[in-house]
Formats: C-alpha cells, sequence, structure tokens
C-alpha cells in the first residue's frame, strides 16, 4: 500500500501526472467558461456572415447607383437619393382590429410603390418604362439587403451586449438560409440589370403566348388583358405588362372583369411559379385549386374573394423552382415545362368547361423581358 | 431600346453562385416555323420582332429567352 509521502513523491516526479493536473484544470475551465467560450465561437461565426451581408448590401447599392448613372442623364447625384430609399420604411397598419386590414394594407403598398416609380422617373427623366420598372426592382433589392444586413446585425450587437448565448445560437442556425436567400437577391440584380426574364416569370410567358397580336386593354395598374377564343370558349387572357419588370395588380383586375365587366366566368386558371421543396425537381409541374398567388396576400384575398362571391372556380398550374431561380434569369428547365402546361391549360378548359362558358387564365409573375 | 448599361461582362453570360449560365434567345419564324438559337442581347424580350427567316424571309418573333449552364469547350 503506497504511503501518503509515497504519493506525492509520485506526482512530483511523473511526467504523466503533470499532464493529469492540466486535463483536470481544463475540465473545470470549460465547466466553468463554458459558455463564454462557446457564445466566442458562436459569435465569431455570425460576425463572418454579417461581412458577407455587408459586402453584399454595399455591392447592390453600388449597383443601383451605376445603373442610376448608366441609365442616361440623372437629374441630381442619385446616390444621395438612393441611400434615402434604403431607409425607407413602410409602416403597416394595426392590427388589433383586423376588419378591413387587407384594403388598408393594399392602400400602404400601393402609395409606396408609386412613390418609388415617381421618384425614379424624377431621377432619370425621360426614360424608357423598361429602364424605370428595372431601377424600381433593383432598389428593391439594394433595400431588402439593406434591411436583411441591419436586422441581422441587431440580434448579433444585441446578443453579444447581453451575453445571450441562446439569442446568437439561434441567430447562428437561421444564418445559412439567411445567406442562401440574400445570395439569390444580389445574384438578381444582374439578371434584372439586363431586363433578362427570370424564372418567375414563366406565369406571364405562358399567358403571352395567347395574347400575341391581339388588342389589349389595360384592367388595373401595370395589368394588361386580351380576349381570345378557345375551342368554343371565351377566353380572357390576363398577364402584367411586360417588357417591364412588373408584377401588376392581377386581383384588381380579376375583380374588375368579374364586377365591374360583369363578365360571367365559369373558371379562373392562375399560373404561377412556385417555392420547390428541396429534393424537388426544378420545372416540375403541379396542379391544384385555390389562388396561386404570392405577394403580401393582398391579391390573393381580392381573388378568393371576387371568386367565392360569384361561385367561380380557380384552378391553379404552378411550376416549381427555387428562391435564387424565381429571381434570376430564367433557367431551361422552367422553360421546358411550358409545353406541360399549355396542355394542362387545355385539359382543364376541355375538362371543367363546355362551349360557351367564359375562362379567365392569369399568368402570375414578373413580366420582366415578356412582351405580349 | 437606347443606350444599355454597359455590363462588365458578355450580356449572355452570367455566373449564378458556383455555375455559369449562356442566356439564349430563340427566334422563330411565324410563317416556316423554322427556330433559330442565338446568344442574348440587351433589348431583347418575349414577342418582339426579330431578325428575318433565313429560310423564307419573313420577320421572326422571338418567342424564347432562357439560360443554360455553360460546356466548356475544351
Ligand atoms: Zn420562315
Amino acid at each position: 500500500m503506497p504511503t501518503l509521502a509515497n504519493m506525492t513523491l509520485q506526482l512530483g516526479t511523473d511526467f504523466n501526472s503533470i499532464l493529469n493536473i492540466v486535463w483536470l484544470l481544463s475540465f473545470f475551465v470549460f465547466i466553468v467558461y463554458g459558455q463564454r467560450i462557446q457564445i466566442y465561437i458562436v459569435a465569431n461565426d455570425i460576425s463572418r456572415a454579417l461581412n458577407r451581408l455587408k459586402l453584399m448590401k454595399d455591392k447592390s447599392r453600388k449597383e443601383a447607383v451605376d445603373y442610376f448613372v448608366a441609365s442616361g442623364k440623372t437629374t441630381a447625384d442619385p446616390a444621395a437619393k438612393i441611400d434615402e430609399f434604403l431607409e425607407y420604411v413602410t409602416i403597416m397598419p394595426v392590427d388589433l382590429d383586423p376588419n378591413g386590414i387587407v384594403g388598408k394594407i393594399e392602400h400602404i403598398t400601393q402609395t409606396r410603390d408609386e412613390r418609388v416609380r415617381s421618384e425614379v422617373k424624377r431621377i432619370l427623366p425621360g426614360a424608357e418604362p423598361v429602364k424605370v420598372s428595372v431601377a424600381e426592382n433593383i432598389l428593391e433589392i439594394a433595400s431588402s439587403l439593406n434591411m436583411i444586413h441591419k436586422i441581422v446585425r441587431h440580434y448579433y450587437l444585441l446578443g453579444k451586449k447581453t451575453n445571450s448565448y441562446i439569442l446568437l445560437v439561434q441567430l447562428q442556425m437561421i444564418m445559412p438560409q439567411v445567406l442562401l436567400e440574400a445570395d439569390a437577391l444580389i445574384n438578381a440584380v444582374d439578371t434584372f440589370k439586363l431586363g433578362q426574364p427570370v424564372g418567375d416569370g414563366i406565369g406571364p410567358i405562358i399567358a403571352s403566348k395567347y395574347m400575341y397580336g391581339l388588342p389589349k386593354q389595360t384592367v388595373a395598374k401595370d395589368t394588361v388583358m386580351s380576349v381570345t377564343e378557345y375551342k368554343g370558349r371565351t377566353l380572357y387572357v390576363l398577364k402584367a405588362e411586360g417588357p417591364m419588370g412588373y408584377v401588376g395588380e392581377p386581383g384588381i383586375g380579376i375583380q374588375k372583369v368579374i364586377e365591374e365587366m360583369k363578365i360571367p366566368l365559369n373558371a379562373i386558371i392562375m399560373v404561377d411559379a412556385a417555392l420547390k421543396l428541396e429534393g424537388e425537381k426544378t420545372g416540375d409541374v403541379a396542379e391544384g385549386i385555390g389562388a396561386a398567388i404570392g405577394g403580401i396576400g393582398t391579391d390573393k384575398f381580392r381573388i378568393e374573394q371576387v371568386s367565392s362571391a360569384h361561385k367561380v372556380p380557380v384552378y391553379a398550374i404552378l411550376v416549381k423552382q427555387s428562391i435564387l431561380e424565381a429571381i434570376t434569369v430564367m433557367r431551361k428547365d422552367i422553360t421546358d415545362a411550358s409545353d406541360k402546361v399549355h396542355k394542362l391549360i387545355g385539359d382543364l378548359i376541355e375538362e371543367q368547361t363546355k362551349e360557351g362558358d367564359k375562362v379567365l387564365l392569369a399568368g402570375i409573375g414578373n413580366s420582366l423581358g415578356v412582351g405580349q | 431600346m437606347s443606350t444599355p448599361p454597359a455590363p462588365a461582362q458578355s450580356p449572355s453570360q452570367t455566373t449564378q453562385g458556383k455555375s455559369k449560365f449562356s442566356v439564349f434567345t430563340i427566334e422563330e419564324c411565324p410563317a416556316c416555323g423554322q427556330k433559330t438559337k442565338r446568344a442574348f442581347q440587351v433589348g431583347d424580350y418575349i414577342t418582339k420582332d426579330g431578325a428575318k427567316c433565313t429560310k423564307c424571309g419573313n420577320t421572326t418573333r422571338m418567342t424564347l429567352i432562357y439560360a443554360e449552364p455553360t460546356v466548356k469547350a475544351k
């Protein structure tokens, strides 16, 4: 049996024992300071992502300024005006009493869009509508990136300030998705600058095929409609006016067709791009029921309201794509879906309506680079 | 469209993330149906009138604009 004296002697001389003590000590350090160390690592991680967001934000701002400068005579230094835009806030209406809130939201977003367009027109007097619309889109991208950067920075600094491990870890967990979205936005700038159709434009591309060469009437802001005939049915085709980068107001357009123009529709068919789930193939076509339209929800609300009030069935045809593909240049995989979509439209019309019926086809999406 | 913004690279080339894409415009002749595929140029848009058809001389129409992954020549 080793005596106590024997043991201390052993500790003093054995190198292994020193290692043991170090190991024990580090164990102690990790128990006491473990979270601090983790906070440090997590914060470092976020700070790197934040730097990337800042680069993207600055790049989009520079692209916006360059676009204005390159687009001909600008009235004043566009940079100052653009910086003002990036800080522009939209105050959403109070939702304590939600009755009628959609109308209020619509009014606010319309006012904002109107304001942005008139400002762009002021900076670029006499510019063609396509350029004005592209400038609007680029400004929107820049202000989105500005907002994303600001919010992430807010939570990062708040987490560091309050030493909140939970807050920082939550932020770290969603960072990859945030970066993915920011990446899609910054890539979209190139497509918009060149006026190329985006993946989201598949709806307008489908609609334009039925509208080409026909007279057009404006049924809502930036939204045009043509009347044609398909196998004995009257076909009303609606899309945002191209080749400008507009999304139009299809909700108001469809409402006007039914309520103001008093056209007794028998069916509404909506074609739109839809976000695919991971693992789904780009260009997959899905069929369904209901208003296929994204955005803040005002158009969807109007379509649902008017179609249910007048008992018009709404059919949806969706073309799957990722967020990156939806806002960057149209991929071949997506246009390859056109034939299938046209066939589905034909089948729907033939199966769900009869000769003499009236059908409305709406191509939903951004119509940049897609005329009619 | 008049003066387009000077692109840093050719308008028919684009990079999305890690992949490179070439953008093409398809011009279709409404009379004989001949399709021509050429590189995208700024100002192209779907339904715009294109060049004269090489087969029958009719004015073609741009029917499609899309991007394909660039395949390296070598
Ligand atoms: Zn021809």
